[in-house]
């Protein structure tokens, strides 16, 4: 008797069980039994299955006797993998030559002499893999860029440098163009900084430290500006870490545009010849991970013939163990790179993180290494008061051409109101409901009777379906929002007009001095954190509120119509 | 079509149908993709608070997840009680029998910590197939190649492809009415309950109870407590708090305009209660949720090309008068369509799963316990209006005083106890509230402990739950107060005269008229769906971990 009887279980729940029975006649009697029960067919080609595969292990091959005909490409493949004779595998190959003779299976027991033998050949040499163009290898592919005179051009050339696109907005640097430098700096500081070795410290620190570049010469972070008027910022940009800034100015740069920005980014690193860069192309680039920036870091290293990782959130250089033979161009053994810009970016949303290289092949270098980087991944850097460095202003012709497209119109976002740093705050609720426009314009007023003071709006105003006339309409919105999911103030003075007073609404104001509230309801939760209370309806309190703001009287009103 | 990430299995939701059916699928090896809406399995789930396991279900949670009494649960539910209330006289009966009927265990939960628990379980076991479980998560709709269903898209990630799609999506799925299979017209089709978890250490409850600590109580009540309006409440015990809520048809809230939380307050605040609830009431938290009404809409072919709906999202809820069971039909759904898969799969006919699953259903006597055959043929008939009132008046009458009277306590108790009557039962007023009322006058003996139990307002109640809904998961389509009125007292954080709310309705003058309007802030949105039904929105989930997050559940 088997232990497992299958015609009591259900197909679904018998397939895990038997994977782990190895004995053929412990199968063979289920079969039995289920052809006797159930006689299900499924479950007997599942049990059949389980018996060939068992039976068929039994049965050894010798491969220097096997006819080859006989098996399968799969089979010879399963058949290879167990022979570590070289010598067996080429008896093989001569068998398979003189019948078959299928390429498939050739290149099955080829591939396995090649992975025996190594990559060495008889003289102990290693044996590079043969490198076949693209446009040989695959003469029935359209190849539409073998007349570009950059692919498969630079080999072993120098590069040096961080080279950092800083993207501005309305003729400021954007703040990730800081923390870009920041980064920057801090990367090449650890790359120039000699080896731990040679420091007299272990030298089990994998980051950085390689003493500069292959002679020993430090590399420097070239910053970028382009666009109207960038020259006033290259102060700023050697500030946050720069060496050298470049920069290109033309009015008709306003605005980003891909073409032109792409023209200017590669003839400063590549094109144009520079008594101070006497280098092929940058080391490593780097471009902020907004709408611009993608925009431009696709089209750059497009036009430099390396690749992008984009989006990323983590950058360091380290060394690189590598084994693929594409890049080591040697099969089967591994390679170390060094200087590899590692590019850590999220994917899946941020559930996995991968890190990209981008290394040189044998017949292709991979350079600039460049990566795109999403704003607030790195720390904004103090800023150096008296910074040092070069600046260097680009010239190059702009052709008309590339100035075909224009951006004929655009909108600015609004900023928004920052209501913080008030001395007196006047917020409004859902009380103005029976006269929402009238209500507005009585909370404006008092507003305008003090010095400094602004209007604010409980989050069940600006979600309301009130009709407000268009004089007061432009105060109404998210941007004047008090509370949890708005902004949180803390005036001198905050009156609440028909505020009833949640805890949501409550820890956007309670740190305010002096709080006053105005409601019809005493039972208002608002009242238990007002340090004035008054009992009312907010149209015809506020004007009196404005009118002894109006004449210095406040205090003494307060006194009178509150009963807190 | 592009190329897209391929998963053999995706189930979508890690409540108990999506553990259920992950982990059978995960056991047979299967490469199983497990999406999750909320911060973590739970955050978004709700239930009354009893999961059972049926002696004739041929799965339980306990077989998928060993240690899931010792781990997952609160107190197990020993002894179970209805209380037929009319004004201050009760009548309690005892139904332990009816609940132990078929029954190999019940024991009440709070969701956060049980699916939580259950879904580090799931992500263990799908990770080894080399899928996993991924939070905040939300799929939106269903991947489609022409016109044929292949996979989901989400909010948050590139669409995924799959041999099967498992739909576990909660009530309000959004992918059983992208399919096409459920809709949220007809309020009379769901009930809404509300429900408060309130704080009370073990030994209060042991002595309250009288129960030791391995022990716990059901009690279960219906009657005139809340204005008419069909439904009833019921207390479960945890380990160091009770749950107690109230659950009302949905059309019943809509057509008496009645205000959910105040349905909660007047069984929280009835003498009955004070018992339990002693002088200090400590509300941890407040939720709400619908529940489909398993007799008009489990699905009875819930599949559709690749897809298949397990729980909730396929109406797999059972609510026939005291009978409360929907966890444990989620969990058999779950595991019957993974397995259903994982034969479709042996034969070679991957995607067949759904024919499988439907026909599973029915051989293992789900569907059965889910639209029971005398429901459709007494049931239904008795809730045609006349006959409703023919009924009601015939009870309300001095010869059905008198049967009350005559069949006594003991007959009545035994009638209670039976599953078949209970399954026949009409929705009506009639066994809802008629009878429980006639019950408690001429039976019961009057409650006059005083209960100065004080519930939390609304606006507090909210205020322990506001998140951020990101952009509003919610628009109104018509915001007339008369397509969408209700909303304004059938949502469960909403009220009329509360600006606070979801919905708040709203006079506004527009060139000299006036307009009865509706304006809708979805902030404290609980996402329970009502407002699906009763109100005319566009209706979809905040996206991957915005929104509701329980702490209880």
């Amino acid at each position: 008797m088997p232990e497992i009887d299958p015609t009591e279980y259900e197909i679904a729940a018998l397939g895990p069980k038997i994977t782990d029975i190895d004995d053929p006649e412990e199968i063979e009697a289920m079969l039995a039994l289920e052809r006797d029960g159930e006689d299900r067919v499924p479950v007997k080609t599942l049990l059949e299955d389980r018996l060939e595969k068992l039976t068929a292990e039994d049965e050894a091959v010798d491969p220097s006797e096997v006819d080859l005909s006989e098996l399968t490409v799969a089979d010879v493949a399963n058949l290879v993998r167990d022979v570590d004779d070289a010598d067996v595998l080429r008896d093989m190959l001569e068998r398979e030559k003189d019948g078959q003779d299928r390429k498939t299976a050739r290149s099955q027991i080829e591939s396995r002499i090649e992975s025996i033998e190594g990559s060495e050949d008889e003289d102990g040499e290693i044996e590079e893999v043969e490198h076949v163009p693209p446009e040989e290898k695959h003469p029935d592919l359209d190849h539409p860029t073998d007349e570009k005179q950059w692919v498969e051009g630079t080999v072993e050339g120098t590069y040096r440098d961080m080279w950092v696109y800083c993207e501005t907005q309305q003729g400021e640097l954007i703040d990730v163009s800081r923390e870009m430098l920041g980064k920057a700096r801090e990367l090449m500081d650890d790359y120039n900084a000699d080896p731990a070795g040679d420091r007299g410290v272990a030298d089990d620190d994998s980051s950085g430290h390689y003493g500069g570049d292959e002679e020993g010469n430090p590399e420097a972070v070239v910053a970028v500006l382009i666009g109207d008027s960038v020259g006033d910022l290259t102060e700023e940009v050697l500030a946050y870490g720069a060496d050298r800034v470049v920069y290109h100015e033309d009015d008709r740069l306003d605005r980003f545009r891909h073409k032109p920005y792409t023209e200017i980014f590669c003839g400063m690193c590549r094109d144009g010849d520079y008594d101070w860069r006497d280098y092929h192309e940058p080391r490593y680039t780097l471009f902020p991970a907004t709408n611009n920036g993608r925009d431009l870091s696709a089209l750059v290293q497009g036009e430099l013939d390396s690749g992008l990782a984009s989006d990323c959130s983590g950058l360091y250089i380290e060394s690189a163990m590598i084994s693929n033979p594409a890049k080591t161009g040697q099969a089967g053994d591994k390679r170390e790179f060094e200087r590899i810009l590692h590019m850590k970016r999220p994917d899946f949303s941020g559930f996995e993180y991968s890190t990209i290289l981008c290394i040189d092949k044998p017949n292709r270098d991979f350079h600039p290494q460049g990566g795109s980087v999403i704003p607030g991944s790195f720390e904004i850097p103090e800023a150096e008061p008296e910074p040092e460095g070069e600046v260097v202003e680009h010239e190059m012709d702009l052709e008309e051409s590339w100035f075909h497209v224009d951006v004929t119109d655009y909108d600015q976002l609004d900023e928004g109101v920052d209501l913080t740093g008030h001395d007196v705050i006047v917020a409004m609720g859902r009380g103005i409901g029976d006269s929402p426009t009238e209500g507005i314009e009585l909370g404006l007023d008092l507003v305008d009777a003090f010095e400094d003071a602004d209007l604010g709006l409980s989050r069940g105003v600006i979600t309301s379906s009130y009709s407000f006339d268009s004089h007061v309409e432009q105060y109404i919105g998210e941007d004047r929002q008090i509370g949890e999911s708005g902004q949180v103030v803390e005036p001198d003075i905050y009156i609440a007009a028909g505020i009833s007073g949640a805890i949501q609404h409550k820890v956007g104001m309670d740190e305010s001095d002096t709080i006053i509230s105005i409601n019809t309801n005493t039972d208002a939760d608002i009242r238990d954190f007002s340090d004035y209370f008054i009992q009312g309806d907010l149209f015809e309190v506020l004007p009196r509120l404005t009118e002894a703001v109006e004449s210095g009287e406040l205090p003494t009103a307060l006194q009178e119509v509150s009963d807190d | 079509m592009t190329e897209h990430e391929q998963y053999e299995a995706v189930v979508v939701g890690c409540g108990p149908g999506g553990a259920a059916a992950a982990a059978t699928l995960a056991r047979s090896g299967i490469e199983t993709l497990v999406l999750e809406r909320g911060a973590e399995p739970g955050s978004k789930n709700v239930s009354g608070g009893l999961i059972y396991a049926e002696e004739s279900a041929p799965y339980t949670i306990d077989d998928l997840f060993p240690d899931f009494r010792e781990q997952a649960t609160e107190r197990p539910a020993t002894k179970n009680y209805i209380h037929n209330i009319s004004g201050e006289q009760v009548a309690t009966f005892d139904i332990s029998q009816l609940h132990h009927h078929d029954t190999e265990w019940a024991d009440a939960v709070l969701r956060r910590e049980m699916d939580s628990w259950v879904g580090e379980r799931v992500h263990e076991m799908t990770r080894e197939t080399g899928g996993g479980l991924l939070t905040d998560v939300r799929v939106t709709g269903l991947l489609r190649d022409q016109g044929e269903i292949v996979g989901v898209e989400m909010a948050e990630l590139d669409p995924i492809e799959a041999d099967i799609v498992v739909a576990a999506d909660g009530v309000n799925s959004e992918l059983a009415r992208d399919a096409g299979l459920m809709d949220w017209e007809e309020p009379e089709e769901w009930f809404q309950g509300v429900k408060a978890v309130v704080d009370m250490p073990p030994e209060v409850i042991n002595e309250r109870f009288d129960i030791d600590d391995d022990e716990g109580v059901a009690h279960l009540f219906s009657g005139d407590l809340f204005e008419g309006v069909r439904g009833g409440g019921f207390l479960y015990t945890n380990e160091a708090s009770l749950s107690i809520g109230t659950v009302f048809h949905l059309d019943s809230i809509a057509a008496e305009r009645a205000e959910p939380h105040e349905l909660l307050d007047s069984l929280l605040t009835h003498p009955l209660m004070t018992q339990w609830l002693g002088d200090e009431y400590e509300e941890r938290e407040y939720s709400a949720k619908l529940v489909p009404d398993s007799k008009k809409v489990a699905h009875e072919s819930p599949h559709r090309d690749r897809l298949v709906l397990v729980g909730d999202a396929a109406g797999q809820m059972q609510a026939q008068g005291p009978i409360i069971k929907g966890m444990n039909h989620a969990v058999t759904a779950g595991a019957l369509a993974a397995e259903a898969y994982t034969t479709a799969k042996s034969r070679g006919t991957p995607h067949d799963a759904g024919r499988r699953y439907e026909q599973k259903l029915n051989e293992e006597g789900v569907m059965d316990k889910l639209r029971p055959t005398s429901y459709d043929i007494v049931g239904k008939l008795g809730e045609t209006d006349s006959i409703a009132s023919l009924t009601d008046t015939i009870a309300e009458s001095a010869l059905g005083r008198f049967g009350v009277r005559t069949l006594g306590e003991g007959v009545l108790e035994r009638l209670f106890s039976s599953p078949r009557l209970m399954a026949m039962m009409p929705d009506t007023r009639t066994p809802y509230v008629t009878i429980p009322k006639i019950i408690a006058e001429e039976l019961g003996e009057p409650v006059t402990d005083e209960n100065t139990v004080e519930p939390p307002e609304l606006d507090d109640r909210i205020g322990d739950l506001t998140y951020d809904v990101g952009d509003p998961h919610i628009e109104l389509i018509d915001n007339s107060f008369k397509a969408s009125g209700t909303a304004v007292t059938a949502c469960p954080v909403s009220a009329k005269d509360f600006g606070g709310g979801c919905y708040r309705d709203e006079h506004v003058q527009t060139n000299g008229s006036e307009d009865h309007v509706v304006s809708l802030d979805t902030q404290p949105c609980v996402e329970c769906g009502t407002c699906a039904v009763v109100a005319d929105t566009h209706w979809e989930h905040p996206d991957g971990g915005k929104g509701v997050e329980y702490k209880d559940g």
